[in-house]
């Protein structure tokens, strides 16, 4: 029986604590009359009840991600800005750890009980450090392979003999990590922000030929272990020839390797043999020899003969022998992960083939599990999944599904980093944008963005275009402001789009929802025409002015009574009429004129006329309104009479 | 100035002058080259460089903050998700139109933005009721429920007589430890140990003040051991310990005298005697005892002293005894 009572108390330490819980227990006595029946304990992990406490809290769509301070000075509001503000703080970080490393004295002490390693500076190995085959151990314990190496070598130097296991496990430190210091785990956002870029160049050779890793692998006597390190290790940094060479070489030394080195064999069976067939081909003659040594394959066999066939160019070969593999690894209980459906998916659904149904198959037979990551492909299901989806198969409801899927249980954590996130988001958009109704769109545009994504300019683009088909202008000045805010504005497509919708469709004041348009559209044609008239001069990619630009933004103005600014505007294109392409319309002009008219300043209408007839536009219409709007005294009216007859 | 200058132009012939001729003139802005070169008899030697027209600086747009998110949140929205855990008030976070603050008289208190009334106390907007009930919901899983017959606390006492008390901390300090957490503390009633008269004195004299006699409970504080564990072994130890010792009788007890006594008894004194001897004065045969009610009278009149209630008691005894009216 226990009683929990909560109560504070202050401690004689200088901050306050709590007082967690008084546990009271009885003695049970030795006489009971009636049976007792005290329940089990329900065991749990250390870390059981912050879980169940952290379940009940889920995303709210208002916030930002809560790596960022929740201020609305501070929340980043465009993709860029949200890279700086992470990898800021991750630099920060960095320092800090600079300034700990570099100022050991002073983090000598431990304040932490039980002690926290991380916060102790890190050990520095000299030439004169005592180390012993238990510092070697402890390193590659910990994964330091800068140190492990260093150590080791200090050792060599001083004559300390080594163990042979405690050498393999250095070797396959060495092969894993190539001999060179991977991205400390510390830094997440950097890992975040760097994983699309650094996935790309990663494909061609890196294996250190001749390096410590070889050296140990001759010092050791020839094992199936050493073999197989060395061989994984030559995979993994794509150093093909030479690990085929190692392998064929424990074969005549009939050394049995074991299933992970097989797998990594057949991932990079794409460069070692050229054509499709003869891939095919040595694919299953290694799993031949796998069967032959009677090794059980795992999920990374699977992933990785899948691998093989999604190189493979032939489609019937590829179609066939995707399906042979998954049948035969089905039948001995293995089940694929998100990975394994991700190749399936390259190898069904090709740009140029035939339309393949078979991601409907895929998420009807996987809805609503929950994942853990297997393979490092697993990441790269759901973004190529949802580009599937709109590319190949256009279907909202099927992408709707795979959203779905995403947000069940833990499967958020396998969307990758930031660059898939995005591309995941991007094709998610650009398909409802296309087959959704505006309205349901935008539901789903307001619970995603700017928090969760942030559309690129050719969503914008998209966006923007299906707002003009539905006619839903009121939404313009919202996407404006989107747009203003993710940095968009100085993409020349957007705004030439923004400002033509704008122009050409004229808010139907009828609706209640246009009522008072045409006065925020001239703000937004105010606020672009001073977006290019005051940019900065040292800026490289500047906007330039065209004269449909300033003839929307005249019209514009000239709509939303802002009649002053448009005369304003007119004048700037006059003075700039040889450095501004195209002219604006004839139409416009008209507009500008009748403005001109309730603004009672004639000079500007004239001086629009001859603007007009300099660029090669037929004035008579201008002439015949200017007469007719002003009572014009005799040099104004020989004037126009002058342009108009000079024609 | 002037004259500086044609000294300078007349050393120009020398060479390790001219270098800082050159470097004099690059301090001087572009313009004022010019000018010199235009009349290339007296050119101005610049020797303030401050005179140079800065070039203007780039004045750098700050971008306008976003309206606060209050604004975008919907009606229906879930509170617990936007305010998860503990957190110090911001304005732009929390839709409620809240004022705190002392101000001149008949004006509102001041507005939730910028204000740091509002941010120095602690506020519990995570604690709402529907996350707490939530909260109970997710930590239900590892509660089990209640034994059967024991659902009154007379019942828990019957089958659980002995109470301990322990205690957890939990406070933002890199140090896990506490040193408040290794107490523990036990506690029985004494009427579920059996006792002789003996062994009870002698069992109350050995805990002394931890015994509570107006509820007739023991209490054992133990904290001179370094962790919770050893401190709750001691405890037993110490319950043990003292129990099985006031059943030992040692020699020097029998040494016992009227004098060590620690109250008066009617039984073992002078006055049991007297009282005999008067009343069985001069009879032979049956002796009378004397009567409890008397003894008792005595014992109370020795032991709590002499007052108004005890000395009227005394005296209706002794009239009773004698057979006075």
């Amino acid at each position: 029986m226990s009683l929990i009572r909560v109560s504070t108390t202050l401690n004689s330490l200088r901050q306050s604590s709590l007082r967690l819980s008084t546990v009271i227990s009885r003695w049970k006595s030795t006489e009971a009359a009636e049976s007792i029946e005290i329940p089990n304990r329900i065991h749990r992990s250390p870390t059981a009840i912050l879980e169940a406490l952290a379940s009940t809290v889920g995303r709210d769509p208002t916030a930002p991600h809560y790596k960022y301070h929740d201020d609305p000075y501070m929340v980043p509001n465009s993709n860029m800005t949200k890279r700086t503000y992470a990898m800021a703080q991750e630099s920060g970080r960095k320092a800090a750890k600079w300034i700990k490393e570099n100022n050991r004295e002073l983090f000598m002490h431990s304040e932490a009980e039980p002690p926290i390693a991380a916060f102790a500076p890190e050990m520095v190995f000299t030439e004169e450090s005592e180390v012993s085959e238990q510092t070697l151990k402890d390193l590659i314990q910990q994964c330091e392979i800068t140190d492990a190496v260093f150590v080791y070598n200090l050792m060599k130097t001083k004559g300390i003999e080594i163990d042979d296991a405690l050498k393999q496990s250095l070797l396959e430190l060495v092969c894993f990590y190539n001999n060179s210091e991977p991205i400390s785990e510390e830094f997440i956002e950097e890992r975040w922000f760097k994983q699309g870029a650094a996935n790309r160049d990663r494909l061609s050779k890196s294996w250190k030929d001749g390096d410590l890793a070889e050296q140990l692998f001759n010092e050791l006597p020839k094992t199936a272990q050493s073999y197989s390190a060395l061989i994984r290790g030559m995979c993994k940094y794509y150093q093909v020839e030479r690990a085929y060479a190692l392998f064929h070489e424990s074969i005549e030394k009939q050394i049995e390797l074991d299933t992970k080195t097989f797998n990594s064999l057949l991932l990079v069976s794409s460069f070692i043999k050229e054509s499709g067939e003869m891939r095919w081909e040595f694919c299953v003659d290694l799993l031949r020899q796998m069967k032959e040594r009677q090794l059980r394959p795992d999920i990374g066999t699977l992933n990785a003969a899948l691998k093989t066939i999604s190189t493979i160019g032939h489609h019937k070969l590829c179609r066939t022998g995707a399906i042979k593999v998954l049948s035969e690894f089905k039948a001995i209980g293995i089940e694929p992960s998100l990975g394994s459906y991700c190749y399936v998916l390259n190898i069904f659904c090709r740009e140029k083939g035939p339309t393949s149904h078979v991601l409907v198959d895929i998420l009807n037979e996987i809805q609503g599990k929950e994942f853990q990551i297997q393979d490092i492909r697993d990441t790269s299901f759901f973004v190529t999944a949802m580009e599937i989806c709109r590319n190949h198969l256009h279907d909202k409801n099927l992408a709707k599904k795979l959203n779905e899927l995403l947000h069940t249980g833990k499967n958020y954590d396998l969307i990758g980093d930031s660059y898939k996130e995005s591309v995941y988001y991007r094709h998610y958009f650009g398909l409802l944008c296309r087959t959704e109704e505006l309205e349901t769109f935008m539901e789903t545009y307001n619970h995603l963005v700017p928090n969760i994504y942030i559309p690129e300019p050719g969503i914008m683009e998209e966006i923007l275009k299906a707002v003009e088909v539905n006619g839903a202008l009121e939404l313009i000045p919202r996407l404006w402001t989107d747009m203003t805010v993710f940095e968009h504005v100085n993409r020349e497509s957007l705004v030439l789009q923004v400002l033509k919708i704008m122009q050409e469709n004229k808010p139907m004041l009828n609706l209640e929802k246009h009522q008072g348009l045409n006065e925020q559209f001239a703000k937004i044609a105010d606020n672009i025409y001073h977006k290019i008239a005051d940019q900065d001069p040292i800026k490289v990619q500047k906007l330039s002015f065209s004269g449909q630009m300033l003839g929307d933004i005249i019209s514009l103005l000239v709509r939303g009574a802002e009649n002053q600014k448009a005369i304003d505007v007119f004048k700037f294109a006059e003075d700039h009429q040889h450095s501004i392409p195209g002219t604006p319309n004839e139409s416009v002009l008209l507009e500008l004129v009748d403005a001109c008219i309730e603004e009672k300043s004639p000079s500007v209408a004239i001086s629009c006329l001859q603007y007009s007839v300099e660029n090669n536009m037929n004035g008579l219409q201008l002439a015949d309104k200017i007469k007719k709007g002003f009572t014009l005294n005799e040099n104004h009216l020989a004037k126009v009479n002058h342009l108009v007859n000079e024609k | 100035m002037s004259q500086l200058t044609r000294f300078l132009e007349r050393n120009l012939q020398n060479p390790s002058l001219r270098l800082s001729a050159i470097q004099i003139r690059h301090l001087s802005s572009q313009a004022e080259e010019e000018k010199s070169f235009d009349d290339e008899e007296f050119r101005v030697l610049n020797l303030r460089p401050t005179q140079v027209q800065r070039q203007q600086r780039r004045v750098y747009k700050k971008d306008e903050p976003q309206p606060p998110r209050t604004k975008v949140m919907p009606v229906d929205q879930d509170w617990p998700n936007v305010w998860p855990g503990p957190r110090t008030f911001h304005p732009a976070s929390v839709p409620l139109p809240l004022r705190q603050g002392f101000t001149e008289k008949n004006a509102p208190p001041p507005s939730k933005y910028g204000n740091a009334e509002l941010m120095k106390i602690p506020n519990f907007l995570h604690l709402t009721p529907p996350a707490i009930n939530r909260q109970c919901e997710a930590l239900k899983k590892f509660c089990t429920p209640w034994p059967k017959n024991l659902e009154t606390a007379e019942k828990w006492e019957k089958h659980f007589p002995v109470e301990i008390v322990k205690s957890d901390y939990c406070h933002a300090l890199p140090s896990v430890r506490q040193p408040e957490a290794r107490k523990v503390s036990l506690k029985i009633k004494l009427s579920n140990l059996k006792f002789d008269k003996h062994s009870k004195d002698k069992f109350l004299r050995l805990v002394g003040d931890r015994y509570n006699h107006e509820n007739d409970v023991l209490t054992i504080q133990t904290d001179r051991c370094p962790t919770k564990k050893q401190n709750y072994d001691y405890a037993q130890y110490l319950l043990t310990a003292c129990y099985y010792e006031s059943f030992e009788v040692e020699d020097w007890e029998a040494t016992k005298s009227l004098a060590d006594m620690e109250v008066y008894e009617f039984e073992h004194n002078k006055s049991k005697i007297s009282t005999e001897a008067i009343l069985n004065w001069g009879s032979s045969g049956d002796k009378k005892k004397v009567d409890p009610g008397f003894a008792k009278s005595v014992e109370t009149l020795i032991n709590e002293g002499e007052n108004e209630y005890n000395l009227k008691k005394y005296k209706e005894e002794s009239k009773k005894l004698l057979g006075l009216k």
